[in-house]
């Protein structure tokens, strides 16, 4: 049995929600015991807390006394049919109470490798592993019961009105009939066992992400209940997270650990070096005082690279080294010098790295590894610089190529002689003739911009087909899979459902040129405003509708090929509303850096104004100057400064 | 077939579905998606996240290299449609065959909507350089504002002087 030294790690939590007033979830969390519930009371009078309560004293009671006794999987059956005869019997005593209950999901580490699950009512354990979330536990209810009879269609029975009602629960009866499972926990293994109050108001999407986040079992546990709580938090919310001891670290876990820690301990020898190799010499800090350059050039860097390999992202030293860049070309900087520091930056960085080979030759190998990914990322952000400053230049000579040629143009049609009557010179256009629509210049011609094409440019024509030519059985079955999917999600989810019409619609449609794709994504985009706050909700919506569409699929009654095309035909139709969607919000953006080139051109006439300014008002102090009494001092005709 | 055995299946097309014939010892565009298909094929349980981040790194990339979002995008769905053919003819297990199309399917909307995020974040910088041009033509124009009195005083003075 698990003693408090297991290498598990467990945190439970619970929380009131935000309807009701009281509490009715109750948790047992016993390290000594290796004994871990959620209880989820019920009954009025405040009766519910009042059997959860129960029920946990008597559960760990029970196990705290009689644990030498009896195997694990017999000695938790007997628990919770002990917990059940508690409340049963503090009901039947009081008559407030009668009818007061509760569910459990109870876990008992066996070993750090071995655990027994038992549950009664709709309290659920979860199971994530390797990434893939599975639920442990059969709900105890009437229409779970029904559905397993055959009685009732899956589909049906979320929309059932007795969904909710409990065919088993502790302390209907003295007796209980309880669920038992003996589990093998594999390194790295999470376990969740928690309230409807969860799983109710948090989609298993949600669930699996946080579970999977990696995240400490406190903060996992801290994060379910605040999706929970986002998501509506109509009833008490408990969660616990069970941990099974994770493999030895990976490369990249000690490189997030001990690798960023043993980096930012040498900042002062990366520091050292990078101002012995000459950082203050450098022409970018020019003008800065020599400790102030190695604060803002090499601790930054010092600094982004220390949460980049904390994170194994590249994103921090990325933004370094483009801002390093960016500023200076702005300045009319020249490549030479950003090679010149980021040669010493780089120099200083693996100077760091062989002290700590030279201290741990198995970190330092790490550390070289992961360091010099970062400066790789910095080449590639220079190189993206580089990449765009060549584009600007093309452009630039693009627009003076096409500028000369209207020129040449415009000269030609100047020299030519006139001729009379309706018979068409050589190089008029018909523009030129009045009455008629202007013909596009061939610089014109060239800007096709994507918010002025008809539809999304990167839906190529010569695509395939998806339905065209498919049997009335798949298209029936597309259907019903999209039925199953629609009666798997909540009234709340409105958006996808919406996007699964939309898929239904797409998948179906014969006409095989995609406008389908293009008009649902359109309706489906409305009016959004163009953030994350915006357009997210949107991708997190088409996801899930694709995670719902799919799944169904596999509950259509059809032969394996047929449940094959219809997965296809719904995959492709999702892909191109994604593409679409995507369109439209590239679209969108366009506007935006559309202003921003306006207000430049207006700051570069401001800046042409006040250059001329000055320079008239440097002449008129320079004529002053040449006409003023000599004898006078120049301060008593007042001071020019503005 | 185990998830492992499905990805060294899916990478005996990868001539086919990239037409590497074509670009000779460069990266056939698309190669990230692809890349990233067989790896959430080989991992299996790779999370969303995980998915996430090495599609955003490749897309980050590509863009950074001058690439469109539209190129971005469109070899994403060229791969996409080009493993779904080639899947319909390879595996002749409809179990397989579901498990490619619901991986691609993962990888290329994921691309999408890296490219979708990567575009609103950029509107996002646009906007806040706009706002700084802004608030400089304001400056711009103090100082403007300034010159000009500065320099209808020194008129003024001269033609005092001249008398």
């Amino acid at each position: 049995m698990t003693q408090q030294a297991s290498p598990i790690r467990i945190a439970g939590d619970t929380h009131v929600g935000k309807v009701r007033t009281m509490n009715e979830d109750a948790l047992i969390l016993e390290p000594r015991l290796g004994l871990y519930a959620v209880l989820d009371g019920m009954g009025g009078a405040n009766a519910g807390d009042v059997a959860s309560q129960l029920a946990r004293d008597a559960i760990r009671d029970f196990v705290l006394h009689r644990r030498a006794e009896l195997a694990p999987k017999a000695l938790l059956e007997a628990a919770l049919v002990a917990g059940s005869t508690a409340v049963f019997t503090a009901a039947q005593q009081h008559r407030e109470r009668h009818g007061m209950g509760t569910t459990a999901v109870v876990c008992l580490i066996v070993d750090p490798k071995h655990v027994v699950i038992a549950h009664v009512g709709d309290s659920r354990a979860y199971l994530l592993r390797e990434g893939r979330l599975q639920t442990l536990t059969r709900d105890h209810t009437i229409v779970e019961d029904l559905v397993e009879r055959g009685l009732l269609a899956p589909e049906e029975a979320e929309r059932h009105p007795y969904k909710n009602v409990l065919s088993r629960n502790l302390g209907a009866r003295a007796e209980a009939r309880v669920d038992l499972l003996e589990l093998e926990l594999r390194p790295g293994d999470r376990l969740l066992l928690c309230s409807d109050g969860l799983y109710g108001y948090a989609s298993a999407e949600a669930i699996q992400y946080l579970l999977g986040s990696g995240d400490a079992p406190e903060h996992v546990t801290r994060d379910l209940i605040e999706i929970a709580l986002r998501g509506g938090g109509g009833d008490n919310v408990s969660a616990l997270v069970i941990e099974a001891p994770a493999a030895a670290p990976s490369s990249t876990q000690v490189v997030r650990t001990s690798g960023a820690v043993a980096w930012w301990q040498h900042r002062q020898r990366f520091l050292q070096v990078a101002s012995d190799g000459g950082l203050t010499k450098n022409p970018i800090v020019r003008g800065l005082a020599p400790q102030e350059a190695i604060e803002l050039v090499a601790l930054s860097l010092c600094q982004a690279i220390y949460h980049d390999l904390e994170k194994s992202t590249g994103v921090n030293v990325w933004t370094f080294a483009q801002n390093l860049a960016a500023g200076w070309f702005e300045r009319g900087g020249d490549w030479k010098a950003v090679r010149g520091i980021v040669d010493i930056l780089g120099g200083a960085a693996r100077a760091v790295v062989d002290d700590i080979r030279a201290r741990d030759a198995k970190l330092g190998f790490l550390l070289d590894v992961a360091v010099s990914r970062a400066l790789i990322v910095v080449e590639l952000a220079l190189g993206g610089l580089l990449a765009e400053r060549l584009r600007q230049i093309d452009s630039d000579l693009i627009e003076l190529h096409g500028a000369a040629l209207d020129t040449v143009e415009h000269d030609t049609l100047e020299t030519a002689p006139p001729i009379e009557g309706s018979i068409e010179r050589p190089g008029e256009r018909p523009a030129d003739r009045p009455g008629e629509r202007p013909a596009e210049r061939p610089s014109e011609r060239s800007i096709d911009r994507f918010i002025d094409r008809p539809t999304i440019p990167f839906l190529r024509p010569d695509r395939p087909v998806t339905s065209s030519g498919e049997s009335s059985e798949v298209l029936g079955a597309i259907a019903k899979a999209i039925t199953i999917a629609r009666g798997r999600l909540s009234p709340r989810a409105e958006l996808v459902a919406q996007i699964l019409v939309a898929l239904e619609t797409v998948a179906t449609d014969s006409g095989g040129n995609f406008a389908a794709a293009v008009l649902a994504a359109r309706e489906l985009y409305g009016v959004r405003s163009v953030d994350n706050a915006g357009v997210m909700p949107l991708f997190d919506a088409l996801d899930k509708a694709r995670v719902v569409a799919t799944s169904s699929v596999h509950q259509v009654r059809t032969s394996p090929a047929i449940r094959v095309r219809v997965l296809r035909a719904l995959c492709i139709a999702h892909q191109r509303l994604v593409a679409a969607a995507t369109g439209l919000v590239l679209e969108a953006v366009v506007p935006f850096g559309e202003r921003l080139r306006e207000v430049q051109v207006v700051t570069g006439e401001l800046r042409e104004a006040v250059a001329r300014a000055e320079q008239r008002r440097a002449d008129l102090e320079r004529k002053f100057a040449t006409i003023v009494d000599p004898s006078l001092p120049w301060g008593a005709r007042g001071s020019t400064e503005w | 077939m185990a998830d492992s055995h499905l990805a060294e299946a899916v990478r005996v097309l990868r001539d086919e579905v990239l037409d590497t014939v074509q670009h000779g010892d460069r990266d056939p565009p698309g190669a990230e998606v692809f890349e990233a298909l067989l790896r959430a094929l080989t991992i299996g349980g790779e999370s969303i996240p995980g998915l996430d981040l090495t599609l955003h790194d490749a897309v980050a990339r590509r863009l950074a290299w001058g690439d469109s979002e539209e190129a971005v995008l469109a070899d994403a769905e060229l791969v996409f449609d080009r493993l779904m053919v080639s899947a319909d003819r390879a595996f002749r297990d409809p179990a397989d065959q579901m498990v490619v199309i619901e991986a691609a399917t993962q990888v290329a909307v994921t691309v999408s909507r890296v490219v979708a995020l990567a575009a609103v974040a950029g509107a996002g910088r646009d906007r806040a350089a706009r706002m700084r041009e802004e608030m400089s033509h304001q400056q711009l124009k103090e100082v403007l504002e300034k010159q000009k009195a500065t320099i209808q005083r020194l008129e003024h003075e001269l033609e005092q002087d001249f008398r």
